[in-house]
């Protein structure tokens, strides 16, 4: 057994779609290069872009992070990090902390912000009112209001997250099932708005599986945060996630049939149900909004904060 | 013959319980989806495939986690 491309013996990959085997610095390679080849694909990079990376510390984030470095490295971007405390006790700091470590280590410009401090309440005393949404309602919410300020405030052009081809594909998948075409006209590489104060949102590494995307940072021996957050329950997502591993194993191409598909009939979608949202602000806090409150702030008046 | 197993907190030593005894195998055993797991056989990075051998250091790190 040895790698495919260069024959090293010692293979860290068989890649089940292709049957390509590869060891770890061609592995390393393939990876780094299918993100370069997303990015200049679906043009999710200008010359001159000031890229704000939604930094978490987990592997999707800190990969992203790394890569894009490389746009850096040759001057042909400018990057930045947040990264969002949303306020879990025995969670959430060790990924702040790792998030910390590698923006020093890039010498970025990275800000750290947090829900007690942004809204007065962190999400542990949320989860304590009797009635709340669940916790992934809130966190969603408040997470996005929070990076689309941090880039206006820190003059970012683009917001990069790492969203992987399993992320995608669910997303495809559930959106699909459940019949909400609006937000299926949503996904794809390059999320834009109307509304100017909403930042250009790229996904590069959309084509990358999630499990390489673990072996990538485990062979890069990258600090990232691997753990479960202790709100994560049963989902539909991860419902939808597990029909699609156990195909998978049968049809290995499938997460990227179903992506290619979707990238394919994407405008037609556009064209048939795109809505036109008004667009306001909302009362209490400015940001735009198509209804009168913001969905953060009718949470947080739901909230009594 | 037997092998040193360490994942997440764990640590133990197990038997090899046949020569081709594979990280697949002892994933199965486990109850562990080769999916959600990369595998390290003493200090190296190494597929699912690979035969256990007598002594090694088997690390298992858990890469994705579930929600």
């Amino acid at each position: 057994m040895q790698c495919s491309k260069c024959g090293n013996p010692k293979v860290i990959i068989k890649k089940e779609q292709s049957g390509q085997l590869l060891c770890k610095d061609c592995f390393i390679e393939s990876i780094e290069k299918k993100v370069i080849k997303t990015v200049r694909k679906e043009k999710l990079l200008d010359k001159g872009d000031k890229v704000l990376v939604a930094l978490s510390g987990g592997k999707d984030s800190v990969t992203t992070l790394e890569i894009l470095n490389s746009f850096r490295e040759m001057n042909i971007i400018d990057l930045c990090a947040v990264t969002v405390d949303e306020g879990i006790d025995n969670y959430r700091q060790e990924g702040v902390d790792i998030a910390i470590r590698h923006a020093q280590r890039l010498g970025i410009e990275h800000k750290v912000v947090s829900l007690k401090e942004e809204y007065g309440i962190t999400l542990d005393e949320i989860m304590q009112r009797e009635n709340h949404k669940g916790s992934c309602t809130y966190c969603g919410v408040f997470r996005r209001t929070i990076i689309n300020k941090a880039a206006r405030d820190m003059g970012a052009t683009k917001i990069a997250t790492g969203h992987n081809l399993d992320d995608e594909v669910q997303g495809i998948m559930m959106n699909y099932l459940e019949g909400n075409t609006d937000n299926l006209t949503k996904l794809g590489p390059k999320s834009e708005s109307k509304a100017e104060e909403f930042t250009v949102k790229i996904k590069p590494l959309r084509e990358i599986p999630e499990r390489e995307i673990g072996l990538y940072v485990v062979a890069k021996e990258l600090e990232v945060h691997f753990d479960s957050c202790p709100y994560a329950m049963q989902s539909f997502r991860g419902e939808v996630s597990e029909v699609l591993n156990q195909l998978s194993e049968k049809h290995p191409t499938i997460k990227y049939s179903t992506l290619r598909g979707y990238d394919k009939i994407k405008s037609a979608l556009k064209d048939e149900f795109k809505k036109d949202y008004a667009h306001g602000r909302c009362k209490r806090c400015g940001e735009p909004s198509s209804n009168e409150l913001c969905k953060a702030c009718s949470f947080l008046e739901e909230l009594g904060v | 013959m037997s092998f040193l197993l360490k994942f997440k907190s764990l640590e133990e030593e197990r038997e090899i319980p046949n020569d081709e005894y594979t990280i697949r195998d002892l994933l199965n055993e486990l109850e562990l989806s080769a999916q959600t797991i990369v595998s390290k056989q003493n200090g190296e990075l190494v597929i699912e495939d690979t035969i256990i051998n007598d002594d090694d250091e088997i690390q298992l790190v858990q890469i994705i986690y579930g929600g």
